[in-house]
């Protein structure tokens, strides 16, 4: 599975506001709202879903990286963005650090082989320390859709 | 390579020992003190939780790892994680397992349906290093690959064998069996050459060969390779899975087996679970049962039971007895003994036991055969020689899932494709044979010809 099945170019968010958790999916999740990719009426929903999903254990996998996630019916693929937070945001990550850079993926609950497969994607890309650093450079969400990309291309990890 | 191990007890801890210094290893167990011990004396990243907590199983990066061992001490949490990790995305899953029954599959296949690369068992794994030591003491270890049901094992032609004299290719084997190599030492110079075995090879009493096969074709062949041997009597000190696992083993073999259990009851239920092996209700760390048994006469004495301290004093009895019986050479007897420390092993030698068997040392071999790449699954050398045992799987848009075999160029002459396992059933592969992906083979090759072959296995990545 690759980045362009599942990424929504048009959320992408290179300058996260929110200084928390929670204000960071919130913030996130209302860029797939205003990218057209979710409704508006499940906007809460989904957060809810996903912090609640938080609160059983980070999703902050080290190095600055995590990947909230969830399921909802409301959606009918897999979506998901990428936010950049120049400041870093506490997430309890396993080594203690702020998170600079997220994936944030729903999908729907019918689909969990796809819903594996692209966390599968997302976890083994973002082993590559080049790809981390240069998606938490980006300045554009033009640069961030170009090395998703690029990494869909095998450019990065294999 | 990247490894999480599930489980940081003695068996996990001493395969994060072995392994960390070259790979990259993780280590969960729901024990802080274990974690806190780990992370201050070894190069591993160790975290306290639940093998099965999906959450910890994400964070940990699970999703990307190489292999995931599952070795707690509970069976049921190893066979749910370790197939949860291969679901996530983990490429190779073992799982360490206790009962018996999770390796038959007439009612349930744990492996298949769990999508688990292979269980392991320690005290399977220390009875196969057992009865390697009585059977083919320096031959590769090796028992069931291909989710058990393909067999290998090696043997020593006796001079009765009733496949001696004719080419292999006019030798009637049964269905799936195929002699994979042949190690043989030349009479005049006494050197040892080991060789892929061809169809023009005649072989010849005293040869050593790999049989590779269906588990009851390979039994049938080793009563003809063997015919006639004279049987060798091997007495079992111990009544546990281990000694169970080992007196199945020596079953198909030339061995009278003789256990001692000192338990009533279990003794009762071994003695109608294994009926071809004499069982004895008595307490092997008694000199008086030792001495009434006539542990002198017999060819292989092997201690397993409970305790590291019963086992080398009950060892120590039998040197004794050995030694002070006028008139018995003390060369054609084998002492083995199971210990479990690994500081008692350096002093075993002086002892008079002949080979100690440590089983976390069986399970830390048993997990080097794993640390493979690509399609490979595992891969066992054969001693003294540049040839590998390799278990490999056909990945779906490979080279071996189009073509048939004849038309995949395999190296010639360094490659023997010995087996194939679809569906749990195994057969020999002839030139017309087409793989599916998901298929099992078991092949030999000479270690310069690995890459070439396993790439004709391989998929594109994902």
């Amino acid at each position: 599975m690759k980045f362009a099945d599942f990424m929504c170019e048009s959320a992408i968010c290179v300058d996260i506001k929110a200084t928390d958790k929670v204000g960071v999916i919130q913030e996130l999740v209302g860029s797939l709202v205003s990218a057209g990719q979710v409704k508006e009426e499940d906007r809460d929903s989904i957060v809810e879903a996903i912090m609640k999903r938080e609160e059983l254990g980070s999703t902050g996998i080290g190095r600055g990286v995590a990947v909230p996630h969830t399921k909802h019916s409301s959606v009918e693929s897999l979506i998901g963005t990428v936010g950049v937070s120049a400041e870093g945001v506490e997430f309890d990550s396993l080594d203690g650090e702020p998170v600079q850079l997220l994936f944030l993926l729903v999908s729907h609950p019918d689909r969990p082989g796809d819903h594996l497969r692209a966390l599968e994607n997302i976890s083994r890309q973002l082993r590559d320390d080049t790809f981390c650093r240069f998606l938490k450079q980006s300045k554009t969400a033009q640069d961030i859709a170009q090395l998703l990309e690029e990494a869909d291309n095998n450019q990065f990890a294999s | 390579m990247r490894i999480i191990i599930l489980g940081g007890g003695t068996v996990g801890s001493w395969i994060a020992e072995t392994l960390c210094p070259n790979h990259d290893v993780t280590v969960i167990d729901t024990n802080p003190e274990v974690i806190q011990r780990l992370n201050d004396h070894l190069d591993v990243q160790a975290f306290v939780g639940s093998a099965i907590d999906s959450t910890l199983l994400f964070q940990a990066q699970t999703l990307t790892m190489d292999l995931c061992l599952a070795v707690t001490g509970d069976e049921s949490k190893n066979v749910l994680a370790a197939s949860m990790a291969k679901r996530m995305g983990c490429r190779r899953a073992v799982a360490r397992i206790h009962s018996p029954v999770m390796f038959d599959k007439s009612t349930f296949d744990y492996e298949t349906e769990f999508r688990i690369d292979r269980l392991i068992s320690l005290e399977e794994l220390t009875a196969i290093e057992l009865a390697q030591e009585i059977r083919t003491p320096g031959s590769v270890v090796v028992e069931h690959v291909a989710r058990g049901s393909i067999k290998v094992q090696s043997v020593t032609l006796s001079p009765k064998a009733k496949i001696l004299g004719v080419s292999l290719k006019e030798l009637k084997l049964p269905g799936s069996v195929r002699v994979g190599s042949i190690t043989r030492v030349d009479e005049q110079t006494q050197e040892k050459t080991t060789r892929l075995a061809r169809a023009d090879d005649v072989l010849q009493a005293g040869d050593q060969i790999l049989l590779i096969g269906d588990d009851e074709d390979v039994d049938a062949m080793l009563d003809k390779a063997l015919k006639n041997k004279k049987k060798k009597e091997v007495v079992i000190a111990g009544g546990g899975n281990v000694a169970v696992y080992l007196a199945t083993i020596l079953e198909s073999g030339p061995y009278d087996a003789i256990l001692i259990e000192r338990d009533l009851e279990r003794s009762e239920t071994l003695a109608t679970q294994l009926p071809e092996v004499t069982v004895l209700h008595a307490d092997a760390t008694y000199r008086q049962t030792l001495l009434e048994e006539h542990v002198e006469k017999t060819d292989f004495f092997v201690a397993c039971m409970g305790d590291d301290e019963s086992n080398i004093m009950t060892s120590v009895e039998v040197d004794d007895i050995i030694n002070s019986t006028d008139g018995v050479e003390r060369d054609d007897k084998t002492i083995v003994c199971v210990v479990s420390r690994p500081d008692y092993a350096q002093v075993i030698s002086r002892l008079g036991i002949d080979r100690a068997i440590s089983p976390r040392t069986a399970m830390v071999e048993q997990v080097q055969t794993f640390l493979t790449t690509g399609a490979v699954i595992s891969t066992n050398s054969l001693p003294d020689t540049d040839i590998g045992v390799y278990e490999i799987e056909v990945q779906p848009g490979s080279a071996a899932e189009e073509h048939v075999l004849v038309n995949l160029a395999l190296p010639l002459g360094k490659c023997l494709i010995a087996a194939v396992s679809s569906q749990g059933e195994a057969r020999v592969p002839r030139g017309d044979d087409h793989f599916k992906a998901g298929d099992y083979v078991v092949a030999l090759i000479h270690a310069d010809a690995v890459d070439d072959v396993v790439e004709k296995f391989s998929g594109s990545s994902r």
